[in-house]
């Protein structure tokens, strides 16, 4: 989210205040803590709809799947089922991108540039990127069936304007998470007109990130 | 100098155009040329790449071109990769140009929790963990620690490398395992640099047929006990028609932790001989490690511990019978394109044999301190300094004083091109 969509919003939350709006859009917060309640970030985290009808992205939904140093960027992508997500190679070495979580296995053999076309996710589920060519490369696909989906920032926190009854339940997932269910998640009582601040705290010691821009030393396999 | 400057630049101009005219249909395969030249000054025993004594690489202050390479890696099809390493050397011990390695490696991509690989060709068994640049080149140092400088030197697995690792999902991808395993030829000289020679620390691979010289050892004299070996040293042979092998086995946590040990044995028979060269039996095991500790300081160590031997066996041991050990702790730490580097080796030789004037044991420590700037994608400048201690009683057959230490210091302009970074 950029400072500008932060000002858009805070913008459009104060006409809404101003006019006296009734029922409609209101922040809702999702903050990840771990144990020793300093914040995570990266953190997918996606609002479980009440309408079942929006579980599919609108067609032509598209999201960009970057790999830049021999890193996935972004490192964790969250899209909604449907999505259709291009895999561009940056890099001046050529790439051998593939997933085997099932059922969203594809592969796009050694390549640079825009040499494939994207990658259709229709299923929901995490998907973990790997590289033929390159060990150490590992990134994530969360695929989701609702169009309320947000990371978490630096300060740990996911925000999202719903309404009530619109979302009944909210779920988080990190591959950094060591808890004892993979994802978690809580119910909503959510009432739409007051801010709401749903907090997760993580009772496990959380993995170190992996992909972190350390230059200590070269992990390249030999 | 000249002479040797001038096909070299061509040859870069050449690629240089050849990657600006497909610049818009990029390659699929991989290539880095990179020529260091320095200024050295150092101050020692006669090299023994001259045939001297001295641990290290050079004998004479002043410019020299240190080294030229070509790493390329030719995708062959999606899977399989054709690896060749040229070193280009300005010295006596071998043509201009040859190769370090030359392999295919097929990584067949099966939808399965393992990942396999397959290499086939000369290669280096794995052991280095510091040499992961290309051209085995070390990202930290100049100059490899003893350990790795004595793999450049002396092994080569002719032959055949399995792997198969495992990321396991359920554990978050960050830790990864794998198991290696090779079976290969032409590596039965490997040890007899080390037992005649002793440890170093320098960057001087040896090629696939370079011949090393040997310091004036008064047992290979005429007359003498071994005086069938030839002045000089054919590591890449295969003289007792016997594979050897070495497995390996790793185990990686993101970006913050490494393991690996290897065990490794030529399994060559030490009372063959073929050539004017003997086959040394030579095993080690090897354990390495690597982190990143906080404030993003590097640290890598490795220990290795081995057993050569060659000649009958005889009250005991065999005629040359020499256990050696050498280890290692490098710390390095980047600042933007600035790169300091710290290492200190322990090195040494205990023999178990008592065969007069073939004294080979030793012992010695070594401090490296480097300094690296990164100016742009093709130029570097590097500063390396080596102070190096051994103890070893045969320097008193070459009239030398049995111990003695000896530094270099080197400033290198390193010119790198390509598209593998």
């Amino acid at each position: 989210m950029t400072l500008r969509d932060y000002i858009t919003g805070f913008s459009q939350a104060m006409i809404l205040c101003l006019l006296g709006g009734t029922a409609s859009a209101a922040p809702l917060l999702v903050k990840v803590v771990d144990r020793d309640n300093l914040p995570v970030s990266d953190v997918a985290v996606f609002l479980e709809a009440t309408n079942s009808s929006s579980t599919l992205a609108p067609p032509g939904t598209t999201a960009v799947m970057d790999q830049v140093d021999t890193k996935f960027v972004p490192n964790l992508l969250l899209v909604q089922s449907g999505t259709s997500v291009e895999f561009p190679n940056t890099d001046t070495v050529a790439h051998h991108v593939y997933s085997f979580s099932h059922p969203n296995q594809f592969k796009l053999p050694l390549y640079k540039g825009n040499a494939h076309a994207p990658v259709t996710f229709d299923s929901n589920g995490v998907v973990i990127l790997g590289c033929n060519v390159h060990d150490n490369m590992l990134g994530y696909i969360v695929v989701v069936d609702t169009p309320f989906f947000a990371k978490t920032d630096e300060q740990g926190v996911a925000r999202f304007e719903v309404s009530a009854g619109e979302v009944n339940a909210v779920t988080i997932w990190s591959p950094r998470f060591k808890e004892r269910s993979e994802t978690l998640s809580k119910p909503l009582d959510f009432v739409g007109g007051e801010d709401k601040t749903v907090t997760f705290k993580m009772e496990k010691k959380l993995r170190p990130p992996h992909d972190q821009k350390s230059e200590a030393l070269l992990w390249s396999d030999y | 100098m000249v002479r040797l400057l001038k096909p070299f630049s061509i040859g870069l101009l050449g690629l240089a155009l050849h990657t600006s005219a497909s610049a818009e249909e990029p390659s699929r395969h991989r290539f880095e040329l990179g020529a260091d030249l320095s200024y050295v000054s150092v101050s020692g025993h006669q090299s023994w790449t001259e045939g001297g004594a001295g641990k290290l690489r050079y004998d004479d202050d002043g410019l020299v071109f240190s080294r030229g390479f070509l790493d390329v890696g030719l995708q062959l099809t999606d899977t399989v990769e054709l690896n060749l390493d040229i070193e280009l050397y300005n010295d006596d011990l071998g043509p201009l140009a040859d190769f370090t390695e030359a392999f295919v490696e097929w990584r067949p991509l099966v939808d399965s929790a393992n990942r396999y690989r397959f290499k086939v060709g000369a290669f280096y068994p794995r052991v280095s963990m510091e040499n992961t640049a290309p051209g085995w080149s070390s990202p930290y140092t100049i100059s490899p620690s003893a350990l790795n400088t004595w793999v450049g030197e002396e092994l080569r697995s002719y032959g055949m490398e399995a792997s198969i690792s495992r990321r396991p999902a359920s554990l978050g991808g960050a830790h990864s395992f794998s198991l290696h395993g090779s079976i290969f030829y032409k590596n039965d000289p490997a040890g007899a640099l080390l037992a005649w020679k002793g440890w170093s620390i320098h960057d001087r691979q040896t090629r696939l047929s370079d011949i090393l010289p040997l310091p004036p050892l008064p047992q290979i004299q005429p007359g003498m006990w071994f005086q069938r070996q030839d002045p000089f040293l054919a590591l890449f042979m295969e003289i007792d028609n016997d594979p050897g092998y070495y497995v390996s086995a790793e185990y990686r946590y993101s970006n913050k932790a490494m393991f690996r040990v290897t065990h490794y044995d030529n399994r060559a028979d030490p009372r063959a001989f073929e050539n004017g060269q003997y086959g040394w039996g030579t095993d080690f095991n090897m354990l390495g490690m690597q982190f990143t500790l906080p404030g993003d300081i590097g640290l890598i160590y490795q220990w290795m511990d081995g057993l050569t031997v060659m000649g009958p066996f005889i009250r005991g041991a065999h005629v040359v019978d020499a256990d050696y050990y050498s280890d290692f702790l490098l710390l390095t730490r980047a600042f933007g394109p600035h790169r300091l580097s710290a290492r200190y080796d322990r090195f040494g030789v205990y023999e178990n044999d008592s065969v007069p004037l073939d004294d080979n044991s030793e012992y010695g420590h070594g401090i490296t301190v480097s300094y690296a700037f990164e100016m742009n994608k093709n130029v570097s400048l590097a500063a390396e300094w080596i102070s190096i201690y051994t103890y070893r009683d045969a320097w008193e057959y070459y009239g030398l004083e049995d111990e003695g230490t000896e530094t270099q210091l080197q400033l290198a302009v390193r010119l790198r091109f390509g598209n593998s970074r």
